[in-house]
């Protein structure tokens, strides 16, 4: 099948019942992560047509004729990365690019939340190393 | 940018070689069950099955005692206990061929409790306990025959307390509890082996490359140089990534199939290979009138689960700092690491600290009680202080519990009033013995590069050491390189493992300098596991935590409004990373406190997900979440890695026990406060009655 990854139309084999997870780590995008597999940690988070989904819980199919953004699609200046990098918003980083997806999402809706915003948006995205406190003062940066 | 946050950062399970095929394992449904016959004969062509008969040749292994082979062979000893593994071109059709596999199993009884499985005449997990060759049997151990107990640590300083009990004003004995838990990392095990002739090499998570690399070479009967350990950055390990975990599995199925092959474990998986020790932990401790701590007996039951990994040095280390940092007249203890059928238990955060921390500073507010003194004052009033020595007969230096307690009790505001308030303090140890090398090479273009075999976790480790190298070399840290540790390039390091690293490695690299660009450090010390004398800790992790917290009576559900810990760190290397750890440990302390526990029934994990497992999240983070690096000019670094997890569940059983509310058991449910809270109120009116 034919998908639009970060702009660019990307020829994958897949089958009607594989998960956009599995399809975009095998055609390379490798920032898309399985944690829980069961869309409760977030770490597969994608956007698809502007919304955050797990790439867990969606079907490829389902994303064909649709604009798929990944970590990977990032510009090198992107404002968001830039503030979790200077906020050093992460430990080990396994879930840091989902988080920035998330926060651009909700960057893109509410320009400037306050602190609950932030947690109610980002909480589906789960961090075991704890970053979390730096986290919310990452998008708070990234807000300004 | 960094390669964290856009995603680039390659961890091992993104290690991709050609030809390379993905394995899945096939595990036992049963707790205890002889395996009669394994028929693989329906699997797929194109996939590589790999059977007990297959690995029978292979050498048993194991971090400290000799229990495990590369898959079951006559006896699977836990449900979840690897039986056979397929190699397939895809994950897909390697799950769908283990379903072709067709095992006969007899089932037989199983134990689960550790209390239980300690005693005499029960099910025998295993026949015999033969000590292990690897590094990590770095003391004396003391398996019980003819038991489950697979190692005895003790500690006899002063009399017998039972027989100075009589003696004190006040005594408390009190048995506490704590569940098993998952590390949980975000990414999961993850290993690729591959065969070169007679070489064998492995991409592997590991915080152990050295001990996995010896362990390999002994199942394999090869030349440890033949053995090459690469090791990728990690997606969180907590502890769950050491010793030998699915590499011994990867490297027999590679032989087998005469290509690379590489195993994830899927996350339910992840709750069948290596969880945190449940404990029962039962303390007794005297004081005089006047608050001074006289007598302290301590009795530990760590449930090391099927196989013993490091369980027997996460006992020793529950059972030595289960007196805590205080003056002790006498102070005995009996740690028992218990053989259990259920999942293998092992290295995990804070190392069994945690549990008889729990226990301990919960009994500690009990005897304040007992004795009408505030437990504040009754801590300071018997915390050790510089140059005494601690129950395994060591003297302590750079000694900072009573400071760590008291900015602690300030961040609470504990003087306006102690209601709905808890403190806690722990002394933790850092890995001893212990041997750590670095080699700093000096490149043509004005550039070093670091060998080291300390791995990157997420715990900030190569920044931390490339600041000290810059530092030591006089040159910026741009200037500094770490490339991924590689045992073929790096020399010997015992672990990334108890918070030692930076401050082991600090010391290598100032040797280093002074050498030529190789440096070693070498920590002497252990314990007389027969009487807990000697040194336990080259230097201990100090640290103490408050919390505030509300109730609803009603529900028992409750909200811990503030936390606060206070860590010694005698030197900050990298600012950012140690408040990452400080912070990450206490919100990983909070997860122990409330939620986190793998419930077990008949022997089958029944939470095996991050659904029904839950781990801290942004809404459970108190609103009020702060903390101290301590520094002292002149002070050694401290490793910050977990000392702030350890006291954060004991600060908010306290907090709960202010208000009357004594749980006795982790985590502290809803549930467990209502039943407390029921309990105070039925004391209070029988009270009331008479």
């Amino acid at each position: 099948m034919r998908l639009r990854v970060n702009g660019a139309d990307i020829e994958v084999e897949a089958t009607n019942d594989e998960m956009l997870l599995a399809v975009l780590r095998r055609a390379g995008f490798s920032s898309v992560r399985e944690t829980c597999g069961i869309g409760v940690c977030g770490a597969c988070s994608v956007l698809v047509d502007g919304e955050t989904v797990s790439g867990c819980l969606t079907l490829a199919r389902a994303a064909v004729g649709r604009e798929i953004g990944t970590a990977e699609g990032l510009a090198a200046d992107d404002p968001v990365a830039r503030a979790f990098a200077d906020a050093h918003a992460f430990q080990c980083g396994f879930c840091t690019p989902a988080m920035v997806l998330t926060a651009k999402r909700l960057l893109e809706e509410t320009p400037s939340p306050d602190e609950d915003e932030i947690r109610v948006a980002m909480s589906g995205n789960l961090c075991r190393c704890g970053s979390y406190v730096k986290i919310v003062e990452a998008v708070r940066a990234a807000a300004r | 940018m960094h390669s964290i946050v856009t995603g680039r950062v390659q961890y091992s399970q993104d290690v991709d070689l050609p030809g390379m095929l993905h394995a899945r394992i096939l595990r036992s449904p049963y707790a205890h069950a002889r395996i009669r016959g394994v028929d693989a004969s329906a699997v797929p062509e194109g996939c590589v099955a790999l059977l007990p008969d297959d690995v029978r040749g292979y050498a048993s292994y194991g971090a400290q005692i000799q229990d495990e082979t590369v898959l079951a062979l006559d006896r699977a000893l836990y449900a979840g206990d690897p039986v056979a593994a397929v190699a397939a071109p895809t994950r897909r059709e390697a799950t769908e061929a283990l379903y072709a596999i067709d095992v006969d199993y007899e089932e037989l009884p199983a134990v689960f409790d550790p209390v239980e499985a300690a005693q005499p005449s029960v099910v025998l997990v295993h026949e015999t306990a033969a000590i292990s060759e690897s590094d990590a049997a770095y003391f004396d151990l003391r398996p019980q025959s003819g038991t489950n107990v697979c190692h005895r640590f003790r500690i006899r300083h002063g009399d017998d307390p039972d027989v100075v009990f009589d003696d004190c004003e006040a005594v408390v004995d009190r048995t506490f509890r704590t569940a098993g838990a998952q590390h949980a990392m975000m990414e999961p095990h993850a290993s690729v082996a591959r065969w070169d002739n007679e070489r064998l090499e492995v991409w592997t998570g590991t915080q152990t490359p050295f001990n996995l690399r010896g362990e390999l070479a002994r199942i394999f009967d090869l030349r440890e140089e033949d053995v090459r350990i690469v090791c990728p950055p990690m997606g969180g390990a907590f502890g769950a990534k050491t010793f030998v975990r699915l590499e011994a599995i990867a490297a027999a199925l590679a032989r087998k199939a005469g290509r690379p092959v590489k195993v994830v474990l899927d996350r339910a998986e992840e709750f069948q290979t290596l969880n945190r020790h449940p404990a029962v932990v039962r303390v007794k401790l005297g004081a005089r009138a006047d608050g001074t701590f006289v007598a302290c007996r301590i009795w530990c039951w760590a449930d090391t689960g099927a196989y013993a990994d490091c369980g027997p040095g996460v006992a020793q280390k529950m059972g030595f700092a289960g007196p805590g940092p205080y003056r002790w007249e006498h102070a005995w203890v009996d740690a028992d690491c218990v053989y259990t059928n259920l999942p293998p238990n092992g290295a995990f955060r804070g190392y069994g600290q945690m549990q008889s921390t729990w226990a301990r500073e919960l009994a500690v507010d009990l005897l304040a009680d007992e004795l009408g003194l505030d437990p504040l004052e009754l801590r300071l009033r018997n915390l050790l202080r510089e140059g005494e020595r601690y129950v395994t007969g060591e003297e302590m230096h750079d000694v900072h519990y009573a400071e760590c307690l008291e900015a602690a009790a300030r961040a609470v505001r504990w003087d306006e009033g102690r209601r709905g308030k808890g403190l806690a303090v722990l002394l933790k140890g850092m890995q001893t013995p212990s041997k750590a090398e670095i080699v700093l090479e000096e490149g043509d273009d004005g550039t070093y590069t670091i060998r080291c075999a300390t791995v990157e976790m997420g715990q900030g480790a190569r920044r931390a050491i490339s600041l000290l190298a810059a530092e030591e070399l006089g040159v910026d840290v741009s200037r500094v390189r770490f490339p991924d540790p590689d045992t073929d390039l790096v020399p010997y390091d015992t672990r990334t493992t108890s918070s030692r690293s930076t401050y082991v490695m600090a010391e290598a690299i100032r040797d280093a300098v002074r050498n030529g660009g190789h440096g070693r450090m070498e920590i002497p010390g252990g314990l007389d596991p027969d009487t807990g004398q000697g040194v336990a800790s080259h230097h201990w992790h100090q640290g103490a935590a408050a919390a505030e917290v509300r109730v609803d009576e009603e529900t028992g559900v409750f909200e811990v409004t503030r936390l606060h810990a206070a860590i010694y760190a005698g030197r900050v290397v990298n600012r950012p990373g140690a408040e990452l750890q400080n912070e990450g440990s206490m919100i990983m302390g909070l997860g122990t406190a409330l939620f986190e526990s793998i419930d077990v029934v008949d022997g089958q994990i029944a939470n095996p997900n991050l659904s029904d497992y839950e781990i801290p999240a942004f809404a459970d983070v108190p609103r009020e979440l702060t903390h101290d690096l301590i520094e002292h000019e002149g002070s050694e670094i401290h490793g910050l890695g977990e000392t702030a997890l350890p006291p954060v569940p004991a600060a908010i059983g306290n907090a709960l026990g202010s208000l009357g509310v004594h749980v006795t058991e982790l985590p502290m449910t809803p549930e467990s406060v209502l039943e407390a809270v029921d309990a105070r109120d039925k004391l209070s009116q029988g009270a009331g009655a008479r």
